[in-house]
């Protein structure tokens, strides 16, 4: 059972002894690599456990669920995790050769694997305070990486990141502990057992109407999270700021730890609710808390896809244009999931997480490549604005391909991974159509405006960055080969991913039915000995 | 040593009174932190507290100079002497804390499983209770005061 645990133990454990030898720093790069790559091959382990239908829990210090902290493990984890292993993988190695000397002996390999613990453990905890509690673990680390290089711009950008975070952490609380005095549990099976109970004879909660509420201001804190407009303004200044691999790590994990919060609360945990009344409002109807969240995820996808995809075509630099990319990718990531939530019809709902799952793995893959494609270009040029760029496809073939295969995979060609992101995308605003929800066609038209819009601004950094007359400067610059590689692998894997797309797609199926299987996970915490 | 003109002699004297009072209350709480008010936090910040009042009123060379006998660290240069020992204690006590919850896995059990032991017909003191939590406590004591000292020192000395 202990598999379970094995990714943060593993994670844990390096940061601890990252710390413990920062003096030899040829050995704690070693190890830092070292725990990465044992770090996958936990999740790994986990994931040939659990995929594709079995639920693992696991009662941390041996209290039985509720009154104890549960960790479970299933196909919607362990795809998440997946994620979270390939690309902090790629980024220690990126960042052995990245971050100065100095850099890595003070503090950053300890940093960066402090996040991973808090990552893993968002993914995994089967309690809601314990989720708040994995995610200050996961903030506090990345709030000193944003600051990391120490400049003004990066004090600057920290101290946003720093203040917004905050913020959402105390809403978060309170909403937890709203929570707490409304359901009287915190245990998120616990919680979805007894919603699904309300108001029956005997039943813990009254009156469920109040969990609504404290379930829409979560929502926003995990909107913040994960760079959503309106609560994107921390996240391009943070980008910008950070270390290239750390903004690897913050855009292309990150941000899908609050997509995963997303996911797990509103679909597995609080769509047990119903409202006593049937309420109406615009674009949703009816009683059920889930079709509530429609409507405004809805909202909030069409914003980011709009403002991320407007501002990242007239950016002036590389990082500026991922930045702002990555806004209008994660309203792609939501857009699939308000039509789940809107629709009634379950292979629909789950189509829809699927393409949510699949456009999260493509979105972390190629925005880690081009964040850190860019952080090497940083390095051997000293600049990464378009205008002093032009001309690297002639004399950088190698780098260029790779930004190439990343741009390519955000437009969503085939046969890239981000083809099948895209397409599931489209598949469940049309199946949603085809079922009667009309609505729909909004979706399938944001969704096309914001495909129009990645194509614009990528190929608009492509012409002014990769075309042209190659200047002496392009023309002599040596990139560290390392730094290459792993751009290059990370290329690789996308267009591997997405000519072996069967498996991918057949695990973001499971994590999908796994979401959405809440007696089984209702089970697997709660029922028997576990 | 000009901090001997700072501060008053009735300071320095509470100060020499106060500060084992203080080292042995935080001692009782990180000891009967398992299942009554108190634990590795808690007495890890009065500890921290206390030496902090030795800052105060001694001075932030006097710890080093006086007490360890050997040259102070301050300004600190590249992460040297005392702040480098806060740091280490940090490191300890992580490892100390993990560790003791990671022992309970070869024992079969879930990590962070605890164990107690009870004592009986001791001498003099009768009957007391060991915690394994107490590991994880002693853990984060040291966390605690290894990381609000170097706070304490490095702050202190700009």
């Amino acid at each position: 059972m202990s598999v379970v645990v094995a990714p943060m133990l593993i994670a844990l454990g390096t940061a601890i002894l990252t710390l413990g030898i920062r003096f030899a720093p040829r050995v704690q790069r070693a190890v830092s690599v070292l725990g990465a790559v044992c770090y996958a091959g936990a999740v790994a382990v986990l994931g040939l456990r659990v995929v594709p239908d079995t639920v693992l829990a696991y009662q941390l210090s041996g209290w039985q669920a509720p009154y104890g902290i549960t960790l479970v493990a299933d196909s919607l984890s362990v795809f998440m995790l997946g994620i979270a292993a390939i690309v902090s993988l790629a980024a220690i190695v990126f960042s052995t050769r990245f971050i100065n000397e100095i850099g890595q002996s003070v503090s950053y390999h300890p940093l960066f694997h402090f996040m991973l613990v808090g990552i893993s453990g968002s993914f995994l905890t089967g309690d809601i305070f314990n989720l708040f509690v994995w995610f200050e673990v996961m903030l506090m680390p990345s709030y000193v990486l944003v600051v990391f290089t120490g400049g003004s711009e990066q004090t600057d950008a920290a101290l946003k990141y720093t203040a917004l975070n905050l913020i959402g952490s105390a809403v978060m609380l309170l909403a937890i502990g709203g929570l707490y005095s409304t359901t009287g549990t915190l245990n998120m099976a616990d919680i979805s057992m007894r919603l699904a109970n309300a108001g029956s004879e005997g039943a813990a909660i009254g009156d469920p109407t109040p969990v609504l509420g404290l379930a829409a201001l979560l929502l926003a804190v995990f909107a913040l999270k994960a760079g959503i407009v309106p609560f994107q303004f921390w996240v391009p200044s943070a980008y910008k700021a950070a270390p290239a691999p750390a903004t690897a790590m913050l855009a292309g994990v990150t941000k899908k730890v609050g997509v995963y919060a997303i996911i797990r609360l509103y679909f597995t945990v609080f769509a047990a609710g119903t409202l006593p009344q049937a309420i109406a409002l615009p674009g949703f109807s009816g009683t059920g808390f889930l079709g509530f969240f429609g409507p405004i995820l809805f909202v909030l996808a069409t914003a980011s896809i709009l403002v991320g995809g407007v501002a990242a075509v007239s950016r002036p630099d590389l990082d500026g244009v991922f930045a702002y990319s990555s806004i209008g990718q994660v309203g792609f990531i939501i857009l699939p999931l308000a039509v789940a939530a809107t629709v009634s019809d379950p292979a629909i709902r789950a189509l829809g997480i699927v393409a949510a799952l699949v456009y999260s793995l493509n979105h972390a893959l190629a925005k880690s490549l081009l964040f850190m494609l860019s952080g090497s270009l940083h390095e051997g040029l000293g600049s990464v604005k378009l205008a002093d760029l032009g001309g690297l496809s002639r004399a950088q073939p190698l780098t260029s391909g790779s930004f190439f295969v990343g741009a390519l995979a955000l437009v969503g060609i085939p046969p890239l991974t981000g083809f099948f992101g895209k397409l599931l995308v489209f598949d469940t605003a049309g199946r949603a159509m085809a079922a009667g929800a009309t609505e729909a066609w909004l979706a399938l038209a944001v969704a096309l405006v914001g495909a129009i819009l990645t194509i614009a601004y990528m190929s608009r950094a492509w012409n002014r960055g990769f075309w042209g007359e190659p200047s002496e400067l392009i023309a002599n610059v040596r990139l560290s080969p390392v730094l290459l590689g792993v751009v290059v692998v990370l290329a690789v894997l996308i267009v591997a991913l997405g000519v072996g797309f069967e498996p991918v797609y057949t695990t973001a199926e499971a994590g999908a039915d796994a979401a959405l299987d809440r007696s089984g996970y209702i089970d697997a915490v709660l029922g028997g000995e576990a | 040593m000009t901090t001997d003109h700072d501060t008053t002699v009735i300071a320095r004297t509470v100060a020499r009174v106060v500060f084992p009072i203080i080292v042995v209350t935080a001692i009782a709480l990180l000891l009967q932190g398992h299942n009554l008010p108190g634990g590795g936090f808690i007495a890890g910040t009065l500890t921290a507290a206390a030496v902090g009042l030795v800052y105060v009123i001694y001075g932030l060379d006097h710890l080093e100079q006086e007490l360890l006998g050997r040259p102070p660290s301050v300004p600190f240069t590249d992460e040297a002497g005392i702040t480098r020992e806060y740091g280490s204690l940090v490191t300890t006590g992580l490892a100390l804390a993990a560790g003791g919850g990671a022992v309970a896995i070869l024992f079969g059990d879930a990590f962070l499983t605890q164990a107690v032991w009870f004592f009986e017909h001791v001498p003099v003191y009768g009957e007391f209770e060991v915690a394994s939590a107490l590991a994880f406590d002693l853990g984060v004591y040291a966390v605690v005061v290894g990381a609000l000292l170097t706070i304490l020192a490095v702050v202190g000395a700009e």
